[in-house]
């Protein structure tokens, strides 16, 4: 076996999986604060790449400030979901939320392909056919980009669910919201808050890996799948199963891709769940209720 | 008494329609709804009767569809003797992943469900040696029972009608059934239903691959009717359309997704001219009726009739409790 091939596949298994550490992450987050599974969550990494895309390309400002500005606009958007939606439904059946995130999800998606057309569109970004070379792997810029960016977003995440105020109230609620609410905390700015952190995350990754693919209307329901996959793998609510998975999900695929079948890689991700699911029901790092 | 007369008027009306029809192109879309609410009734035995929301139902179709399909224009099997096989098919792969799939409940039951559901799409779309892969298999040969072919869609018509109700009929007695009365203690409260002695996880996986079989068998139908088949049969869309059919007719009746799939196949042929539209206003619907009328399109009737009993069994303005007076 090639060394050079197989720490290639690896790199860039690392590169995909941590984008899909970034959709996970908001997906756990809300579902470990506000007992949320959201279907729509891929259709905010869909927006992300869509708005990068339009402000970027169409009115010409520059690709990292209209990566930001997709990320800030997409969190907005989900605070309005949220208001709209997921808020006044929170004490129903969580069949009724979930069946509301589908619809969700399906009117967003249909939506955009109403405004934004069916065909392919391509995210410029001035990193895309840059090459960095690290000792013998090649990696374009804009994959480098994707890793880094991922990484001082998740860490920034980890230091403010530590470290701040905020952090602690969204921990506190993901604990017992009841309880939480008792000591003070103001439940519904902690719900509306971490759905549009999580939702801004989701547009980070679509912006990021963005410039790497073609981007479609209905590329949402590949990112809410992965993300599932993602979360299920490492626990509903764990933040750092979400990490754990995410990277081992993107390097089996990498590696499955290349040395086994590139037209079955996904189903060798997927057919990855049934495996630990089959091992650990819950997933790998599940334990009792709370955001870790 | 009123409600057998009233099933005998449906059954009939049911019978008479297609010649009511008077063109080809409606007798089409009066077929595609008996195939939809025979879809639908499949998957409302999990939706409906064991309270679970599986994101892969498409995926059996699929598997029905694909299994005919192959077994009639590869090996040249009546398409008579594909049909249970389809059924038997499905159902191996709903033992299977409902095998897997049941160990969890709720969203994560629904997550794997569409995860197990991508699975076979990828697959179809990729073994290409098998499936033709997004080519399709085209030149299906019809549905044929001994010299009777089912060629034109009032011919299908009536063979997925017989279906229908015999799967109508079959829910019907589930739920009267000790098994049928399991599946909704299982649904309302399954711990308590374990301390009561029913195996949860058997009843659920029962539910389940019924549920599969039937879709198959339906799947089958449709590629010996359509003539050809895709991957897209199992696409994310057609998951989409089979919950939205349930949900707007009403889940855990029988009238309801039958009642949905009509909904359903008359809007899309009513919204034709809307594009792309079409689906935001079934998603839109779907989102409505979960939150406005989660009993579906069925309850409105039930509805009516309560407040209907309450005006003349009692007198006016005292029989109903006031709004304000209430737990809020």
């Amino acid at each position: 076996m090639d060394v050079t091939v197989f720490a290639q596949q690896i790199a860039n298994g690392l590169v995909n999986g941590m984008a899909y550490v970034l959709i996970a992450t908001g997906l756990t987050l809300v579902f470990g604060v506000l007992r949320i599974v959201n279907f729509a969550h891929g259709e905010f990494y869909m927006l992300g790449a869509y708005i990068t895309y339009f402000v970027g390309t169409l009115l010409g400002i520059d690709y990292l400030a209209a990566a930001a500005i997709a990320a800030v606009v997409v969190a907005a958007l989900g605070i309005a979901a949220n208001k709209l939606i997921f808020w006044p439904l929170r004490r129903d059946h969580e069949f009724t939320i979930l069946l509301s995130s589908l619809g969700l999800a399906l009117l967003i998606s249909n939506g955009g392909e109403l405004l934004f057309g069916a065909d392919p569109k391509y995210v410029d970004s001035p990193f895309a056919d840059e090459v960095l070379d690290i000792g013998a792997i090649t990696l374009t810029q804009q994959r480098v980009l994707v890793f880094a960016a991922a990484v001082v977003a998740l860490i920034g995440v980890y230091l403010f669910l530590r470290y701040s105020r905020f952090g602690k109230m969204m921990r506190a609620t993901a604990q017992n919201p009841d309880g939480a609410a008792l000591t003070g905390i103001n439940i519904k700015l902690v719900h509306g808050y971490t759905f549009a952190l999580a939702c801004g995350l989701a547009a980070l990754a679509g912006a990021l890996v963005g410039p790497t693919v073609m981007i479609f209307p209905t590329i949402g329901n590949w990112a809410v799948l992965k993300g599932f996959i993602v979360v299920i793998m490492g626990g509903l609510g764990s933040v750092t199963g979400a990490l754990f998975a995410g990277l081992l999900l993107g390097v089996i695929e990498s590696l499955g891709g290349g040395y086994i079948s590139l037209g079955f890689m996904e189903a060798i991700g997927y057919a990855m769940i049934i495996v630990v699911l089959l091992w650990r029901p819950n997933g790998l790092f599940s334990t009792a209720r709370g955001l870790r | 008494m009123g409600h057998t007369v009233g099933m005998a008027g449906g059954v009939a009306a049911l019978c008479v329609l297609p010649f009511l029809a008077g063109n080809a192109y409606l007798e089409h879309l009066l077929a595609l709804w008996m195939l939809y609410a025979l879809l639908a009734l499949s998957l409302n035995i999990v939706i409906g009767y064991l309270g679970e929301l599986t994101f892969g139902h498409a995926a059996f179709v699929g598997v029905g569809a694909y299994t005919s399909a192959l077994l009639s224009t590869q090996l040249g099997l009546p398409p008579l003797l594909g049909l249970p096989l389809a059924a038997v098919a499905a159902a191996l792969f709903g033992l299977v992943i409902g095998y897997a799939a049941l160990r969890v409940v709720g969203p994560q039951f629904t997550i794997l469900t569409l995860g197990f559901g991508s699975i076979l799409y990828t697959i179809t779309n990729n073994w290409v040696d098998l499936t033709r892969g997004p080519m399709g298999i085209s030149d299906i040969p019809p549905m044929a029972i001994g010299p009777m072919t089912f060629t034109s869609a009032r011919e299908t018509y009536f063979l997925i009608l017989a279906l229908v109700l015999a799967v109508g009929f079959l829910c019907h007695a589930l739920v009267n059934s000790r098994t049928g009365r399991a599946f909704l203690a299982v649904r309302e409260n399954a711990p308590l239903a374990a301390s009561l002695g029913i195996n949860v996880f058997h009843t659920k996986l029962l539910g389940f691959v019924v549920a599969t079989a039937i879709a198959g068998l339906g799947g089958a139908i449709y590629a010996h009717y359509i003539k050809v088949i895709t991957p897209d049969i199992m696409g994310v869309q057609n998951v989409a359309a089979l919950i939205i059919v349930v949900i707007i007719g009403g889940r855990g009746t029988i009238v309801g997704p039958i009642l949905g799939a009509l909904v359903y196949i008359g809007l899309l042929e009513a919204l034709r001219v809307a594009g792309p539209l079409r689906m935001v206003i079934f998603a839109a619907l779907l989102t409505g009726t979960v939150v406005f009328l989660p009993g579906g399109l069925v309850s409105l009737w039930q509805r009516w009739r309560t407040t209907h009993k309450a005006d003349n069994n009692l007198p006016a303005g005292n029989g109903v409790p006031s709004a304000e007076g209430g737990a809020e």
